[in-house]
C-alpha cells in the first residue's frame, strides 16, 4: 500500500532549489498554501525495517537540503498520511502555527552537545559504591551544563537540556553563521573527569518548536 | 568535511562515525545522529506513532506492529557496526 510521507515545511522564498528526488528515488512533490510549502513523496508502507538506515539517510538529505536554504520544520520519518488530501487538510489546519514557528526560528539553528559517561560494571565494589560513582558523574554533568549556559550567554537564543540515564543533552539555538563560535566555546570548556562530550549541528531547531507544531491535534484521523 | 558518497560505518571512540553525504552538506554527522533526529525530532502525525512511555520513545510501525524502542534500535545498530568492524 502507498502512503504520503511528508519531509519538511518551509516558508516560500525566491531562489530555493529542491532536491532532485526523495526517499528511494521517489518523486518529490509539494503543497503550497499562503507562503508555506511542504515537501512530500508517495512511499510504499510500511517500510521494510531492513531499509530503515538507508531511508533515514535519504530522508535526512532532503531535509538538510532545504535546511541549507533556511528554517524548516521537519516531520518525523515514520509519520505518514493516508493520501495527498489528508496532507493538504493537515497543512490547511495547521498552516498558521507552522508559519509562526518558521518566522520565529527563521535565522536560527540548533546546536547540540551531548555529555555522557560510559556505563561501568561494578568490579569488586558494592552497589552503594556504584551508585555513589554514578551520582558523582551526574553532578559533574549538571555542573557542565551550568558552565555551558554561562559561556553561551551572549550567543544563545535559547537553551534546553534533557537528562538521560548516561548524562545530559544540551540543545542551543544560535544564529545561523555562529555554529563555529558555538563549537569553539563548548569545545574549550573543560569536561569533568570520566565524562565525554560530543558536539553536533547545525540541525533544524526541532527542540524549540511550539507544542502545537510538534504534536498537532489531528482529531478525526486514524 | 568533503563531499562524496555514503561511506560504510564503523564505530569510533564514542560509537559515532561521520557519514559523508552527497551534495552540499558540510555537517560532520553520524548515522546514529541521523537516526536519532529523523525518528525523534520534528512533527509527529498519525499513521506511525511515536509514543513516549516512562521517558522512552516507542516506535509503532504501521500495520506490522513492530514495537521497539529507539534506544534498543540504536543499541542493535551499534552492535552490528562493531561486528562489521571485526570482520
Amino acid at each position: 500500500m502507498t502512503r504520503v510521507l511528508a519531509y519538511c515545511a518551509f516558508l516560500n522564498r525566491p531562489g530555493i532549489s529542491l532536491p532532485e528526488h526523495g526517499l528511494g528515488g521517489a518523486v518529490l512533490n509539494e503543497i503550497a498554501q499562503n507562503g508555506l510549502r511542504v515537501l512530500w513523496s508517495e512511499v510504499e508502507w510500511p517500510f521494510d525495517s531492513s531499509a530503515l538506515q538507508r531511508h533515514a539517510v535519504e530522508f535526512h538529505k532532503v531535509v538538510s537540503h532545504m535546511f541549507s536554504h533556511g528554517a524548516v520544520v521537519p516531520f518525523r520519518l515514520l509519520s505518514v498520511f493516508d493520501d495527498k488530501q489528508a496532507l493538504t487538510d493537515f497543512v490547511s489546519t495547521h498552516q498558521a502555527d507552522f508559519v509562526e514557528d518558521l518566522k520565529r526560528l527563521q535565522n536560527l539553528v540548533q546546536m547540540e552537545c551531548v555529555l555522557y559517561f560510559k556505563p561501568q560494571a561494578p568490579v569488586n565494589s558494592s552497589g552503594a559504591d556504584y551508585l555513589h560513582r554514578k551520582a558523582e558523574l551526574l553532578r559533574g554533568s549538571e555542573a557542565f551544563v551550568v558552565e555551558v549556559r554561562k559561556a553561551l550567554s551572549t550567543l544563545s537564543h535559547g537553551l534546553r537540556t534533557r537528562e538521560s540515564k548516561n548524562g545530559s543533552r544540551i540543545f542551543v539555538l544560535v544564529e545561523r553563521g555562529n555554529e563555529h563560535k558555538f563549537h569553539s566555546i563548548v569545545h574549550n570548556l573543560p569536561v569533568p573527569e570520566k565524562l565525554f562530550r560530543r558536539i553536533s549541528g547545525p540541525w533544524p531547531p526541532a527542540e524549540f518548536l511550539s507544542e502545537s507544531v510538534k504534536a498537532p491535534n489531528i482529531a478525526g484521523q486514524k | 568535511m568533503g563531499h562524496g558518497r555514503l561511506i560504510p560505518l564503523c564505530p569510533m571512540q564514542n560509537d559515532f562515525e561521520p557519514v559523508v553525504l552527497d551534495g552540499a552538506s558540510d555537517q560532520d554527522v553520524s548515522l546514529l545522529d541521523i537516526l536519532d533526529h529523523v525518528l525523534n525530532a520534528g512533527v509527529v502525525v498519525h499513521g506511525s506513532l511515536v509514543l513516549s512511555l516512562a521517558g522512552v520513545d516507542l516506535i509503532y510501525v504501521g500495520l506490522n506492529v513492530v514495537l521497539t524502542s529507539v534506544e534498543t534500535a540504536l543499541r542493535t545498530l551499534r552492535a552490528e557496526e562493531k561486528k562489521r568492524e571485526l570482520q
